[in-house]
């Protein structure tokens, strides 16, 4: 079993009154891309600075590699954590080349160290281009290089698709990947699920600043019961007789029922039999992963 | 001191045409130093007070020219962080932005430095060289109000770090040199009580030398004020920086 590289005990930030984040306990095994889900406004950002120490929490603590992540501790511990935080970062009037090298003189890393990173990202033939003459893809690519020049043990990226076309989201899938495969934890965040759920092996999904969920994608689809949707003879009486249990009437003349579990299924069954009403099939109702992490977030102003 | 961080703070100088308006500070004060005793009908170069002609032209030419461009250096090397998402990469590094502030200071610092200093020496030799002033400078006077006037230039380009830093929009920090420029102009007709409430009223008081009666006089200079001066800027620009180090992102 993997060992956890990133803790958080009941972790909250309030602004006066209003909790932003609100007893979060994260738990990112190392090694994995832990993708952060959560709509827009629900906490993502917040919880990440305050895993870097950027904003202090209001109470809750943050472990990571084993040790608390506090502004005495936060320095040493940064040098083994890469970031991207909001807009990638970039000095439009250097060159690529050029921000490479303010990176590594801060940091005190060696050449190779940079040239590895600029070749991770695939930029090494635009590292002479002024970098407001990149595109957003390559902004990106770049502000990820500085990240990991300086070789992290964790990766932290905040909505890296933000802007990107669906090749550079492909791209960027891609190079999560390529990290994961060398040892690096990564976590992502992202409001849509779709552009990280192929590449994360853990998700955690926040909403309104709590944890909702958080776990393997197995566990997200297992943890959401599909309806039970019934073929029988006479759909608008069986959703009648079926009222107690929320049921409705679908558009293909179906009746769906949410939340039974198989024994209640069992006895819905019975009762429409009881009732003279003849029943042709029973199924669960297939659902996306879309589908639940929607309905875990409740639509979530998505 | 974190030196990484100042010989970055060189680097991000690069393409930012710093070196340019440097010059134009130089060269414009050099002009208006000489156009003033080109202009006087009464100076002589063989005149005891011929020094004093060029240094009542540095006098009014620093205050002048200074405060805007040292607020657009200020702008321009503050602003790219804001651009470029630099006190987050930085923050993220280690360097939280009091000392990214810090670190601009003293490369800003040098530079303003540097170009005071320079300025300074230019006048001095063109006066020996191309007016030719003959008798011996007082270079305890000099020296004295180009101690002056580096203090203030160091406390303007400090608040205009921080106030670049604070305020995402250049446009006020701009608006403050202009208005620095004309207090810095305007606080030589105010009582001397006035000139202390700002950075700028000091090149009032800091005057060396001006025209009076029939001939460029020097005047004495303010140390204790220049040294208040610098003393209460070195306490603010310490703790505004450390707060800075502890605002949230």
């Amino acid at each position: 079993m993997s060992s956890t590289i990133v803790a958080t005990e009941n972790l909250t930030k309030r602004y006066g009154s209003r909790a932003v984040v609100e007893n979060l306990n994260l738990a990112i095994p190392e090694g994995a891309v832990y993708g952060f889900l959560g709509p827009n406004g629900s906490g993502k950002s917040t919880t990440m600075k305050m895993l870097l120490s950027l904003i202090q929490p209001t109470s809750g603590n943050v472990e990571i590699m084993g040790q608390p992540m506090t502004r005495d501790t936060r320095r040493s511990l940064l040098g083994d954590i890469g970031s991207l935080i909001e807009a990638p970062p970039g000095y439009a009037h250097l060159t690529g080349a050029e921000n490479m090298r303010l990176v590594q003189r801060l940091l005190g890393l060696d050449r190779q160290q940079i040239d590895s990173a600029v070749a991770t990202v695939r930029l090494q033939d635009q590292m002479d281009k002024k970098v407001r003459d990149y595109s957003l893809g390559m902004k990106q690519r770049l502000g990820i290089a500085m990240a990991l020049a300086r070789q992290p043990r964790l990766l932290i990226l905040d909505e890296p698709t933000n802007g990107l076309d669906p090749a550079g989201i492909e791209e960027m899938r891609n190079l999560l990947r390529r990290l994961a495969g060398d040892g690096v934890t990564v976590m992502v965040s992202s409001h849509l699920l779709g552009e990280i759920d192929k590449t994360a092996t853990m998700l955690g999904i926040l909403s309104g600043g709590r944890m909702i969920f958080q776990g393997t994608r197995a566990e997200l689809t297992a943890a959401s019961t599909p309806d039970v949707v019934i073929t029988c003879s006479d759909p608008q009486a069986a959703a009648a007789t079926l009222g107690s249990f929320n049921a409705r009437l679908t558009q293909d003349h179906e009746v769906a029922v949410p939340g039974l579990d198989d024994r209640q299924t069992a006895g819905v069954v019975a009762a429409l039999v009881g009732e003279g009403i003849g029943v042709y099939g029973v199924a669960r109702d297939e659902q996306s992963l879309e589908d639940v992490f929607m309905h875990l977030t409740a639509g979530g102003g998505l | 001191m974190n030196t990484r961080a100042i010989a970055n703070e060189f680097a991000k100088m690069r393409h930012l045409r710093i070196g340019l308006v440097t010059a134009v500070m130089i060269l414009a004060v050099l002009g208006l130093s000489l156009y003033t005793v080109v202009s006087s009908p009464t100076f002589s170069p063989e005149a005891p007070s011929a020094w004093n002609g060029l240094l009542a032209g540095m006098s009014l030419g620093i205050p002048l020219i200074f405060p805007l461009l040292l607020a657009v250096l200020a702008s321009r090397q503050t602003d790219i962080e804001h651009q470029g998402n630099g006190w987050l990469l930085q923050a993220t590094s280690g360097l939280t932005p009091g000392g990214v502030c810090r670190a601009k200071f003293t490369a800003l610092g040098l530079v303003v430095a540097a170009s005071t200093i320079g300025t300074s020496l230019l006048v001095l030799v063109t006066g020996k060289l191309l007016v030719g002033i003959i008798p011996p400078v007082s270079f305890a006077h000099w020296a004295g109000f180009t101690g002056c006037m580096l203090v203030v230039n160091l406390v303007v380009l400090a608040g205009h770090i921080l106030v670049s830093a604070k305020v995402d929009n250049q446009l006020v920090a701009l608006g403050i040199g202009i208005l620095g420029t004309i207090l810095a102009v305007f606080s030589q007709g105010l009582p001397d009580v006035v000139a202390h409430l700002t950075p700028w009223g000091y090149y009032a008081l800091a005057m060396a030398a001006d025209y009076q009666g029939t001939g460029f006089v020097a005047l004495p200079l303010p140390y204790p004020s220049a040294a208040a001066l610098a003393v209460v800027a070195v306490v603010l620009f310490t703790i505004i920086t450390d707060r800075f180090d502890h605002q949230e992102a």
